[in-house]
């Protein structure tokens, strides 16, 4: 068996030092050694969202993304977003945007990102953005109200 | 005197219970437990879809490092399969006895101290099969002929048929003589995956040392799994114990028994430690239980007076290899035809059929969905032939309250006509129908469902218990379990309104196998309806005593409850303070449990043929306008309306949010879905291998709750859960025939079959492609007409017996190469280059590939960059992503930008590199998801795509033996650009033309050791117009087809024309003749048009199934090029 490494990684703004395999999917160092299950795996492809966190304030697929690739950089995850991102999770529950709640903390992470331009962009263009995020409980329609109302309260905020 | 008679809580949209734990990632499912020493399972699957068990050999898997236990079916009692529908229908067991009967039976299973372990011993079972020499039946058809293998022995005498069922109600002769016309036709709706978001999983913990199991497992049911699994492990059904966890999505899937429970269970027996299952993507959808499909033959007939007077009905519906619950599916399919409207009766000839497929499930909806397909498409076609609006002659129809349905339903309440209103308002279907727009088209469709259901023994009786503590807070018991629907906090409304609490005082503890009452769980949309009535009872009796309590303490007989106090007159007291004037209060809680059994509800199984099995009765009508792409096929859903006969909801934003996801999921199923199967073995396993709609596939859904008076619910509610999914196929099969006057029968409506019917409707004859003067493809014509003549066979059952196998290997080192020579050495000493890795994981999984040494060309700068050269020519940094790329490319070459923005989704843009898009292996779904095929498994292998399904992501165009395109877009836009390909390897670097970059589909011509290092955009490229555009099913699939046009235009006239196809082809396909025929001339769309169809003639050489893409490919090319032309 391959021998893991201890590795550094900056996880929601603290170093912390975890074991990880060569190669090994960050979403399988956060969930295992690190304990943080926010982040769900729904397919381990890449291909349902259910994993989103941030490298460097960006939305990636943490089931494909080697643990070597975010050792530079910040990884943020749901857990990390709740105090910051409150008013969107709270449009969330108002609005209907979740029912099971498995793919929540992946869509909050995303669509935490898109706030800041939510307002600028059409609702096709937001679908768009949010279409890297499978739902299968809700039908979108209450995501994307629930980010617009988050977008208009930082707005005004 | 106890409860307000205004309800406060009940009939408001709170936030759902437990929002904070949701939203912020911290609520935990079964996957997210890990007690101390917890195993992870692996389970051994049939790789054939029928096949005798020789001989099993665990010996090596049980000493393989980390495994702990080893199940094979003699662990579990012998004769003791699944309870399922009971009696003679009971056939499955938990693990394969003797004979398996699917591609993906469970056979063993392993648990291990980590999944790679639990893998590898899984594989290393040695498990001989000996497969029958008659075929297994895959198909319904298949399966009715008699020299075609039996599955089972059946009741029925039936050669593969699990249930036959014929009758009528009402008086359908009497119908079809009154009647003057009639319609008829076959309507398919196939199998469709509920694709839960969390995959299936168990942790089961067994206690030795008390003779417990206890069970944190993904269900709607907690009881059904404790029933089974207790049945199937000869356990005492009272030591088998559930716990509350959050559950991930069910839409009928986990409302019985799902097999993962009680392997789980018999793992950790087994190991005497806990024990994880969780499937994987692949399992959910190869290995769980689909959408039945139905093939449905009807005949409906009305008279002058648009009177529907009589149905006639064929039903067959694919039982797969066992029986689960498909007899009582078929049973609610044959409901379904006495139930929206009122004919003069209707008959039905209904044929369970066993197949060597998996077998179907549970599915909201539960047979409705499949049978309303053909009625609402035929109640247009009826209305059409009588000159009568649709939603006209479905006004004249409807069943009405306070009668009883022919099928046996007594309806209360039943506003279907105050639904159709609404929707016909809402979607300005008048105006629609009268001011039409081309390619435009507007569609209706309803359906019914009952509120629960009696169909199983116990199913009309719900239980529940509250308590109400010291410190004032209450607490809901409940047996059943929240997969998503929002149950928990309807429940805790229904017990705050009772208590004169706010919902958020009331805590609600669901699925506890010790601590909550008797209840069956979600299922049957009875969430509301009984659990509704059984903590409405238990909460309304506990305020009761609590009056009391407070009529004593404060000396007057009039109390109410409200803010968590009891008023009287001049005096009021909290409510906690009451608990310990109970004599009854334990712990510093008032407990009361009870017992709720339906008055109305009548079983299915007391002999009686028309049983009015719900309490309660909900109709829905839908409408939807539709945009059809008459050159690409597909159809695009610009509005939807959902009218909902709800009574009253309890939480109307989750009543909603309801309707809108079954909406979504029907719309899934009328433009997508569809589980594809090849030699019994499931071809697209994967999201994305599975059009389900994301976030741009769908427009917002509108609903109109119609609320009303219904004596038969908790306050007046009726149910939501599945109503909504019934109506979305019909209106959009209805909504399309509006549009381009073309009936689709046949789910989904993909853009093959909208061309397809295009070109019937217009009389347009098919392409000839003259492969008779075509000497080069007379081999590969040979052999297609060969493969079903014994040649796929012979390949598929000896050649794949020679097929090339990667072996599992794990990745050793990941190099961080500080430059491009650095990068060039390593690949060269045999290490994998990466770009943004996305495709590397699946890739591993799907064992095609197995590096142990990675070079991360990320790490290189130089191959991150975007180089402007004083030649004009743009060089793209290999390892460049392709956010960066969009970014830099938006404005001055926005086809590549268009291009990236349709490729995969932004989380994946942000990392997926330049050079990886291009060299990404083919994404053909038989060479990805398992098969042994001719370019996986080497020569001696069959192409599976030759007989499979390859409507969408074949060649139509050059194929060879393997029929895989290349997938890469940008490959697609840079040959449209004359790009050029920077290579390094260890003899050198050298630069490529796009189009000798690419040798097969997925293939280029890189040498061992060798790296993209660029793309290089020649400086022409900037002066040139140039035009992307995609047809893809879902928003981030692969292309489907792909056109890249570019030209260079001065004074209206082409010159250096590039028409390129994309996944057309093996590679990116240039219509050279067209070009050259463009070149030096002004543009002529006819012209055009003339040119690249003559082109498509001489050189195409499609499947049977996918000759629409050239036609697709045609019309989006001439399309581009008039974008082209219009960018002037």
């Amino acid at each position: 068996m391959t021998r893991s490494r201890r590795t550094e990684l900056d996880v929601n703004g603290t170093v912390v030092e975890v074991d990880a395999r060569p190669g090994e999917p960050l979403l399988s160092v956060l969930r295992g050694g690190l304990g943080l299950r926010g982040a769900k795996e729904a397919c381990g492809r890449g291909e349902c969202g259910a994993c989103t966190v941030l490298l460097d304030g960006v939305p990636v697929m943490s089931c494909v993304l080697m643990v070597e690739e975010a050792e530079h950089g910040r990884i943020t995850t749901a857990e990390g977003l709740a105090e910051e991102h409150r008013e969107l999770r709270r449009a969330f529950a108002e609005k209907g945007g979740f029912q099971c709640g498995f793919c929540t903390p992946g869509q909050i992470v995303r669509a935490g990102a898109l706030l800041d331009e939510a307002a600028g962009l059409g609702d096709e263009e937001l679908r768009a953005a949010m279409s890297g995020n499978i739902c299968r409980c809700t039908g979108y329609t209450q995501i994307i109200d629930a980010i617009r109302q988050a977008a208009a309260h930082r707005e005004t905020a | 005197m106890t409860s307000p008679s205004v309800p406060r809580v009940v009939g408001t949209s709170v936030p759902p219970k437990n929002w904070e734990e949701r939203t912020s990632g911290t609520d935990a499912y079964a996957g997210d437990l890990d007690p101390p020493g917890t195993l992870t399972a692996h389970v051994l699957r049939s790789p054939h879809p029928y096949a005798r068990i020789v001989s099993l050999d665990t010996e090596r898997a049980r000493r393989m490092p980390g495994v702990h236990a080893v199940i094979t079916a003699a662990d579990f009692p012998v004769d003791t399969p699944y309870i399922h529908a009971e009696g003679t229908h009971s056939d499955r067991h938990p693990l394969a006895r003797d004979v398996v009967r699917f591609v993906g039976e469970e056979v063993a299973a392993v648990a291990a101290e980590t999944a790679e372990q639990a893998r590898a011993a899984a594989e290393a079972i040695v498990v001989r099969y000996r497969r029958p020499r008659r075929r297994p039946p895959l198909t319904m058809d298949a399966a009715l002929k008699r020299r075609s293998l039996r599955l089972h022995r059946r009741p029925s005498g039936e050669h593969n048929v699990s249930v036959h069922d014929t009758g009528q109600w009402g008086d359908p002769e009497t119908g079809r003589d009154a009647a003057t016309m009639s319609v008829e036709g076959t309507f398919h709706y196939p199998r469709v995956s509920h694709a839960c978001m969390e995959p299936n999983t168990t942790l089961a913990h067994w206690h030795a040392d008390t003779g417990t199991l206890e069970l944190w497992t993904s269900t709607q049911a907690p009881w059904f799994v404790t029933t089974e699994v207790a049945h199937v492990l000869g356990l005492d059904p009272a030591r088998v114990i559930c716990r509350d966890v959050a559950v991930g999505g069910g839409f009928g899937s986990k409302s019985k028994v799902c097999e993962h429970e009680a392997l789980a269970a018999a793992l950790s027996i087994a190991a005497g430690r806990p024990v994880r299952l969780a499937y994987t993507r692949e399992e959910e959808f190869a290995a769980t239980k689909p959408r039945h499909a139905f093939r449905v033959r009807l005949r409906s007939a009305a008279d002058d007076g648009g009177r529907l007077r009589a149905l006639d009905a064929r039903l067959d519906v694919d039982n797969g290899a066992y029986n689960h619950y498909g007899p009582s599916i078929m049973k609610v399919g044959i409901k379904t035809l006495g139930s929206i409207y009122r004919p003069d009766g209707v008959a039905w000839d209904a044929r369970l059929i066993d197949t060597a497929l998996p077998p179907g499930g549970q599915f909201r909806g539960y047979g409705s969905p499949q049978v309303a397909f053909a009625m609402e498409s035929q109640a247009d076609e009826l209305a059409e032939r009588l000159g009568i609006d649709p939603i006209d002659f479905r006004l004249r129809n409807a069943n009405e309250p306070g009668t009883t349905t022919l099928s046996g339903a007594r309806l209360g309440s039943a506003r279907l006509a105050e639904c159709l209103a609404a929707v016909r308002d809402a979607i300005g279907w008048d105006e629609k129908r009268r001011d039409r727009r081309p390619l435009r088209g507007v569609g209706v469709a309803c359906g019914m469902h009952g509120s629960g259901s009696y169909a199983h023994g116990g199913s009309n009786r719900s239980d529940a218990a509250v308590d109400l503590f010291e410190d004032g807070r209450a607490r809901v018991r409940f047996g059943g379990a929240d997969a998503g629907t929002g149950q928990r906090t309807v429940l805790a409304q229904i017990a705050a309104e009772e208590l004169g609490l706010d919902a958020d005082d009331v805590d609600v503890l669901m699925a506890d196998g010790e601590l909550t009452p008797f209840d069956m769980g979600a299922w049957s949309s009875r969430g509301t309806h009984m659990g509704g009535h059984a903590v409405r009872k238990a909460a309304a009796e506990l305020a009761e005593t609590v009056c009391g309590l407070a009529a004593e303490k404060l000396g007057s007989d009039d109390v109410r409850l409200a803010g968590g106090r009891a008023h009287a007159l001049d005096a009021d007291i909290a409510l906690g303070d009451l608990v310990a004037l109970s004599p009854d209060a334990r712990d510093g809680a008032l407990s009361h449990e009870t017992s709720y059994v339906d008055p109305r509800m009548e079983t299915f199984g007391g002999g009686n043929p028309r049983p009015n099995v719900s309490a309660s009765y909900t109709f829905a009508a839908h409408a939807v306008e539709v945009e059809v792409d008459e050159v690409t096929g597909r159809v695009r859903v610009l509005d939807y309306v959902a009218a909902h006969d709800i009574g009253r909801a309890i939480n109307p934003a989750m009543a909603e949010g309801q309707v809108i996801g079954g909406v979504a999921q029907g719309l899934g199923a009328a433009l997508g879905e569809e589980l594809v199967y090849e030699s019994g073995r499931t071809v697209n396993p994967a999201y994305i291998n599975y059009a389900l709609p994301r976030a741009a596939d769908l427009p917002p859904v509108r609903v109109v709750l119609i609320e009303g008076d219904e004596e038969a619910g908790p306050y007046d509610a009726k149910s939501v859960g599945e109503m909504p999914i019934v109506p979305p196929a019909p209106a959009v099969a209805n909504a399309v025939y509006d549009a381009i006057g073309v009936r689709i029968r046949d789910l989904p409506i993909t853009p093959d079959k909208v061309l397809r019917a295009l070109a019937e409707r217009d009389g347009r004859p098919a392409r000839r492609y003259r492969i008779a003067a075509r000497p080069s493809r007379w081999w590969i014509e040979l052999l297609r007409r060969a493969y079903p003549f014994g040649v796929h066979w012979t390949l598929h059952r000896f050649g794949t017996r020679l097929a090339r196998r990667v072996p599992a290997r794990e990745i050793e080192s990941v190099e961080r190469p500080a430059d491009t020579a650095g990068a060039v050495a390593l690949t060269a000493a045999g290490g994998t280059a990466v770009g943004g890795n996305t495709d590397l994981a699946p890739q591993r999984q799907q064992r095609l590939i197995a590096p142990t040494t990675l070079v991360r060309l990320s790490a290189v700068p130089a191959l991150r960059t975007i180089t402007d050269r004083d030649d004009g020519a743009l060089d793209i940094g290999a390892a460049v992503t392709l956010d960066a790329l969009a970014a830099a490319t938006r404005g001055r070459l926005d086809a590549v930008a268009d291009a990236v923005e349709s490729i995969a989704s932004a989380q994946i843009r942000a990392v997926a590199t330049v050079g990886g898009n291009l060299v990404q292996a083919k994404r053909c779904w038989f060479f990805r998801n398992g098969f042994d095929c001719y370019k996986r498994g080497g020569a001696a292998c069959p192409c599976y795509a030759v007989q499979g399904d390859h409507r969408f992501y074949h060649a139509a165009i050059g194929g060879h033996r393997c029929q895989a395109v290349t997938p890469s877009d940008l490959g697609t836009v840079f040959t449209a650009l004359d790009a050029r390909v920077l290579l390094s390897g260890p003899a050198g670097d050298r630069t490529v033309a796009i189009g000798d970059f690419y040798t097969g589909p997925g293939e280029t011509c890189l040498r061992p050791g060798e790296l993209v290092t660029a793309v290089r955009v020649p400086a022409s490229a900037r002066d040139r117009r140039c035009v992307f555009d995609k047809l893809q099913l879902w928003s981030g699939d692969f292309a489907v087809v792909s056109v890249a046009l570019s030209a260079a235009v001065t004074a209206g006239r082409w010159d250096g024309t590039r028409v390129v196809l994309g996944a057309v082809a093996p590679t990116p396909w240039r219509a050279r003749a067209t070009e050259a025929g463009c070149d030096g001339a002004r543009f002529d769309s006819a012209r055009f048009r003339a040119l690249l169809d003559g082109e498509l003639a001489r050189h195409g050489h499609p499947l049977a199934g996918n000759d629409w893409k050239l036609d697709a490919a045609l019309g989006m090319a001439v399309r581009a090029a008039g974008r082209m032309e219009g960018d002037q």
